[in-house]
């Protein structure tokens, strides 16, 4: 199969890239192992400091509307962080004293929120807490299986009974001015979510839970959507196993599914993510990237690859494939012309495109522009 | 009478401290056992977990072989819910030298250990996982051990018999009036608190730390600290335990237990001062690796969990300062008759495997000095959690419980699991999914095994343990913690404790797929849950 430019990895980058493309008139494919980091999305964009039109709208157009708000976001431990990019219904503070008063509202046997060390949190900020537990029978069916009560089970039914959490919320409430909410709405969009914020007569806060992130699965199932309403193949659940690469340049690829049938393109993509996706793999000796063979950057001795503190910045992370200035990932130095690595996979190599989601869209719309 | 007044003190909440308690108390004796960190933290927790049949020890310790058989009989029938019955191979691999087996297999039916040649064909339909290549097997009644949990019920059982346990609290020095010693001046390190305790008899049963004891009493001991490196797989490659079959080495044996499997050990000395921080190093990682897959190929292929290592407390045979005459033997020693010292006794060396002879030995001298004559009962009284009931009658009657916690919580709390009857749904939710570990085993622990942090958990429950290594269990654990101490503050600093402890046995192994999974966790930590 022929295509303009193929894609390898579905992530954020992946599909940024695929869209962008897909809408200047190429045709793509994109090869995607299944999850990727989106599924433990915080619901804002760390590194992206502006609001370039050209994210909004990419992100609009799919129906996804982000706010630019320059200040911190509540995470799940009561703790905050900068942000100043997130999905509408996420939220962001100009600081952290964002209300007098808070309630915090949890569901009966959902472990995977922690309400008890978000007021604390609040309470070190001067921010009065209550907790409160609803108790819904309407989640009892999960309860059949002891692994069922986590974030995304919970959404596929809470969506459906949303005005009821709304009821129960409103008996709750006295004088708070808000009231904090586990992220365990809108699956599908963010309309429910933003409806019950106009229902509660208190600013509504969603805090994440552990993952899976529902914000994260709602946004990479609408880029997904976005990027086949464009025309583009999304080849679900399929790898590349091997590339052919003559002079420099990359001919085509194998995958897993479609051993016989090699996917041919004018460019290739690659955002394949670092260690956990699998776009970086390692052994006691050596960090190599697995399907081209490309050059990373990484220090040999394994002793500096860790800090044994673990809650500090860990070396390892900062491994990346080698890049020229348009992002042509080098085997024994020298760049394969069509390849563009992209996303998380490039570590901190490029500190200039950012990190995280930042680095993801920067580096993938970077790519997009040398391909055109 | 005063409260801090006892009839015995043991410093110690290792397993023979745990276990010399249970002995005391069951002879009647008011009884408080004082740690200073939590129970089975020192080289009860540190090590294969390894139901040793003996044969190890066959060809070179007969004396060790046969307290090893006997006592690996006891441990089946008291605690039986601590214990699985795999038994064991000792392989004989082209490179050893087959004459060996035969000496190996006449020594041990001499100690009384059921040793019996069979065909390596045998073996390999016996365990799958072992070395095709081996060109001999014998086959031994090994099998393994969660020192954890043999630990804490040899402690509960201490405690419902009336037995006191005051866990991180230190020994800062002893209350002493002439040539005998009184009691203990202690410190508890959580709350800073100074407490007094007074018994006639104080038993030091502090390990390799015992030496320290030693010196605060005013007595010597001479240990020659031994450090064990291990590695922990992520799969229960082996059912069957597997021990090369020669002079024993390092790297020779092959422990399944719970949902994985152990290889070790190396044998290091170290200076003492050292003992309070072992670490792992690279060298010993490799030689654990290599030679762990001459026993079972696969391990070169199979993820890595952890690595640790523990101290061996060996002690010179009494008053040979030189060291040349090391015992892996039982010493235990009345400081009376040896050093003038009255009140005190000091029960070392040994192993896991002979906890209970120790205890044993240990509670006799407390006894003598007492004047109290009274028969031990530890070899037929079962432990809490292995009493008559059947393991099974206990799974069905929790019925109720889905399945995985039926199984797991009898498996790991044996008859003691009846207590989950009362649980409903919100109990039955998973808090460990690796280990299967519910709401409901986390509270029942929280509740009756001193538990005040997720280590201390994570001992008793497995919690943690698993493949993930805490990456979703901690912070669940830890909200449930904090709900029944209702100190927040408090733990959020044990949230971050206990992954900086998961994060010591990772990142000496951190490659391949544990470095994936550190990668996600350190990730979704920090920038999801903002720790």
């Amino acid at each position: 199969m022929r295509f303009d430019t193929i894609i390898i990895g579905g992530g954020l980058a992946g599909l940024t890239a695929g869209i962008s493309l897909q809408k200047a008139g190429q045709s793509t494919a994109i090869v995607s192992a299944g999850q990727n980091s989106l599924h433990f999305f915080s619901g804002t964009f760390e590194s992206m400091l502006g609001m370039p039109p050209r994210v909004v709208d990419l992100f609009a157009e799919a129906g996804i509307h982000l706010h630019y708000t320059p200040g911190v976001r509540l995470m799940s431990l009561g703790t905050f962080g900068k942000a100043f990019l997130a999905l509408e219904d996420t939220d962001l503070f100009p600081t952290e004293k964002f209300a007098r008063k808070a309630l915090v509202v949890n569901f009966a046997g959902f472990n995977d929120f922690f309400s008890s060390f978000l007021a604390q949190g609040l309470e070190k900020q001067g921010i009065a807490c209550r907790v409160r537990l609803i108790h819904l029978p309407e989640l009892d069916p999960l309860r059949q299986s002891p692994s069922e009560m986590r974030s995304v089970h919970m959404a596929r039914i809470l969506d459906g009974i949303w005005e009821k959490v709304v009821q129960e919320v409103r008996v709750l409430i006295k004088d708070e001015d808000a009231v904090i909410l586990p992220q365990v709405f809108g699956l599908q969009g963010a309309d429910i979510p933003m409806k019950i914020r106009q229902a509660i007569p208190a600013r509504v806060v969603f805090a994440a839970t552990m993952p899976p992130s529902v914000p994260g699965i709602r946004t990479q199932m609408m880029l997904h959507r976005r990027y086949e309403i464009l025309g583009g193949t999304y080849l679900m659940g399929d790898e590349v196993a091997r590339a052919h690469v003559h002079d420099s340049v990359v001919h085509s690829v194998a995958t897993k599914n479609m051993d016989q049938h090699f996917l041919t393109g004018d460019h290739f993509i690659l955002a394949t993510g670092r260690f956990f996706a699998k776009g970086l793999a390692s052994t006691p000796e050596k960090v190599y990237e697995p399907i081209f063979g490309l050059d990373v950057d990484y220090s040999p001795d394994r002793n500096t690859w860790y800090d044994a503190d673990f809650l500090k910045y860990q070396p390892y992370m900062r491994f990346g494939v080698k890049t020229d200035p348009q992002l042509h990932p080098m085997v024994g130095g020298e760049p394969l012309k069509n390849l563009y690595a992209v996303g998380s996979i490039l570590g901190m190599t490029r500190p200039d495109l950012g990190s995280g989601a930042g680095l993801a869209i920067n580096s993938a719309f970077t790519a997009v522009d040398n391909i055109l | 009478m005063n409260p801090n007044e006892f009839d015995v003190i043991i410093i110690g909440g290792g397993i023979t401290g745990a276990g010399t308690q249970r002995d005391c108390a069951m002879r009647g004796l008011r009884t408080l056992l004082i740690e200073r960190s939590d129970i089975a933290t020192g080289a009860t927790g540190r090590n294969h977990g390894l139901l040793h049949s003996g044969a190890r020890y066959a060809v070179n310790d007969a004396e060790s072989a046969e307290e090893c058989i006997r006592e690996n009989m006891i441990l089946r029938r008291i605690a039986a819910h601590c214990v699985s019955e795999t038994d064991g191979l000792f392989i004989t691999l082209p490179e050893d030298d087959l004459a060996y087996q035969q000496t190996f297999v006449e020594r041990c039916r001499a100690a009384g250990i059921g040793a019996e040649i069979i065909d390596p064909a045998l073996a390999r339909r016996m365990e799958p996982s072992v070395n095709p290549d081996l060109i001999g097997a014998v086959k031994v009644p090994d099998g393994s051990v969660d020192p954890f949990r043999l630990c804490a019920a040899n402690m509960l059982d201490a405690k419902l018999r009336g037995g006191q346990v005051r866990l991180y609290t230190e020994v800062t020095g002893f209350i002493r009036e002439g040539d005998t010693i009184k009691g203990v001046h202690t410190r508890n390190l959580q709350t800073g608190e100074t407490e007094d305790y007074y018994a006639p008899v104080t038993v030091n049963a502090a390990g390799i730390w015992g030496q320290r004891i030693a010196e605060m009493a005013g007595v010597r001991i001479g240990m020659f600290p031994a450090k064990g490196a291990l590695l922990i797989f992520a799969h229960r490659v082996n059912n069957v335990v597997i021990n090369r079959c020669r002079k024993p080495a390092n790297a020779d044996i092959l422990v399944p237990g719970d949902t994985v499997c152990i290889i070790g050990t190396t044998s290091t000395r170290i200076p003492f001062e050292e003992c309070d921080s072992v670490a792992v190093t690279p060298d010993e990682v490799n030689l654990l690796i290599t030679e762990g897959a001459k026993l079972a190929p696969s391990l070169s292929s199979t993820r890595i969990l952890r690595a640790y290592a523990g101290v061996r407390p060996l002690v010179s045979a009494d008053d040979d300062p030189s060291g040349r005459n090391i015992s892996r033997g039982i010493v235990c020693l009345d400081h009376e008759s040896r050093d003038g010292l009255k009140g005190f006794i000091s029960i070392t060396g040994g192993k896991l495997m002979t906890y209970r002879l120790m205890a044993e030995m240990a509670t006799d001298a407390v006894c003598r000095k007492l004047g109290i004559d009274k028969a031990c009962e530890t070899a037929e009284t079962p432990l809490p959690g292995s009493d008559e009931r059947s393991f099974e009658a206990v799974a069905k009657s929790i019925w109720e419980a889905p399945s995985t916690v039926q199984k797991a919580a009898t498996f790991r709390m044996g008859t003691r699991a009846s207590r989950l009857k009362e649980n409903d749904r919100y109990d039955d939710a998973l808090v460990c999914e690796c280990e299967e570990v519910s709401v409901g085993e986390i509270n029942a622990a929280i509740e009756r095994l001193d538990v005040s942090n997720l280590t201390d958990l994570r001992r008793r429950t497995r919690v943690g343990m698993g493949t993930c290594q805490g990456e979703f269990c901690a912070c669940r654990a830890a909200g449930l913690l904090a709900g029944s101490h209702g100190c927040v503050e408090r733990e959020r600093a044990d949230l971050a404790d206990f992954l900086t402890e998961r994060w010591k046995g990772n990142f000496p192994i951190g490659w391949g797929d544990t470095l994936r999974e550190a990668e996600y966790t350190q990730w979704v930590y920090k920038y999801v849950l903002g720790i």
